[in-house]
């Protein structure tokens, strides 16, 4: 607890190598797409050699995935909510990160829907878990459950993809409906929040 | 040229019968034009990057193996949500590059999904006179609910079946259309 970092994503330490390796590839997805960049390219970016990009990441896969782990706990980091009922001031936030870096956006959405060869798909699950349990402990098991996951969904960057794609909205809109839902999601819980937080009521 | 439309239905279709043994992204075009009986470069022809097949792949499995049944209603909705969540669950590796497809940065039509449409449709039946605003948060709350995307979320984040995945689904639908005022909805 209380470690200053993202509230969600736990970053495996890096290397000054890979670091260097990861924030070139992002800096070429955002001029290229994911699908045109090389190897070679990338190592003339990072300024090391091929083989150097190689040992690290020896499938193009194991480089998407640790890329798309680097954005999501640098570019898109977030701080940490203190309050379940902060989420939605974090998701509004987070949809104005991801429309600033849309070609980003997409590829940390992309590698979150590969199922088990691909990212944690919830990564701040357990933050919300904490936060809930702390604020609303009376919640039965299935309740718990669907607020969670209702939470989890909207506060991904996924959020953004669909509602720019099928929508057509702008980086305004998305953030506002994105916070509206998350709302939504904490009126259910409102009144059943325990009495050691009894300013929540009604917020 | 442009290739017959039965070469880039083949190619959909053949990877739709690799992709039950392995990966998507194990599904090198060496291995799809061997499995079609085709040249690689036909297939690069036809889908020039691994997203433009992706994108088409979906499609595909969409129209065939999870046509959305048709609705109306906001009951009618759920139900024909349901239905596809359990029809994800009994090919989940298809649910997934359905998932997939819809987060990579569009490369073939922008059109939105026809879900969108008829959840947009539904929404100017049941609550005519919600205001513009409303009516996009809670058009986009729905569509983004129902999604391919939701399912996978909740089966890899949360290692919750179909079933669940529809009590999440209504609970989720159940707070978002609470949040309008009651005079909002069409009285039958």
């Amino acid at each position: 607890m209380g470690a200053a970092v993202t509230g969600s994503t736990a970053v495996p330490a890096l290397s000054g190598t890979q670091g260097a390796i990861l924030a070139a590839y992002a800096e070429l997805i955002e001029e290229l797409g994911s699908d045109d960049v090389s190897y070679r390219v990338i190592a003339r970016r990072a300024g090391i050699a091929e083989r150097t990009v190689f040992r690290n990441y020896p499938t193009r896969v194991d480089l998407l995935l640790a890329t798309a782990a680097w954005i999501e706990a640098t570019l898109f980091a977030r701080e940490e909510s203190h309050s379940i009922f902060d989420v939605p001031l974090a998701i509004r936030e987070a949809m104005q990160r991801y429309d600033a870096r849309p070609e980003l956006a997409h590829v940390v959405a992309e590698t979150a829907m590969r199922g088990v060869s691909g990212a944690a798909p919830s990564p701040g699950r357990a933050q919300l878990e904490r936060l809930l349990d702390a604020e609303v402990p009376s919640l039965d098991p299935a309740q718990r459950r669907s607020v969670i996951a209702a939470l989890s969904h909207l506060d991904s960057v996924g959020t953004w993809v669909t509602f720019r794609r099928e929508f057509g909205m702008d980086g305004r809109d998305i953030a506002d409906a994105a916070a509206w839902a998350a709302e939504a999601v904490l009126d259910t819980i409102r009144d059943r929040v325990t009495p050691a937080y009894p300013w929540r009521r009604g917020r | 040229m442009e290739e017959p439309v039965d070469t880039a239905t083949a190619i959909l279709a053949s990877a739709a019968v690799l992709l039950r043994e392995r990966t998507f992204d194990d599904i090198s075009y060496r291995a799809l034009a061997d499995e079609v009986g085709i040249s690689e470069r036909t297939i690069y022809r036809q889908y020039p990057t691994r997203a433009h097949l992706l994108a088409a792949l979906s499609n595909w499995i969409e129209q065939a193996c999870f046509p959305l049944p048709s609705f109306v209603t906001v009951s009618d909705f759920c139900a024909a949500v349901h239905e596809r969540f359990r029809a994800f669950d009994t090919l989940p590796a298809y649910a997934y590059v359905g998932a997939r497809a819809s987060a990579i940065s569009p490369t073939l039509d922008t059109e939105p999904a026809y879900i969108t449409r008829a959840i947009e449709a539904m929404l100017e039946v049941a609550a005519p006179t919600l205001n513009r605003r409303d009516r996009l948060r809670v058009a986009a709350s729905l569509r983004y609910f129902s999604s391919a995307m939701f399912w996978a979320r909740l089966r890899t984040g949360f290692d919750l079946d179909a079933g669940e995945i529809c009590d999440a689904f209504d609970h989720a639908v159940g707070t978002v259309l609470a949040r309008l005022p009651e005079a909002t909805w069409a009285q039958p």
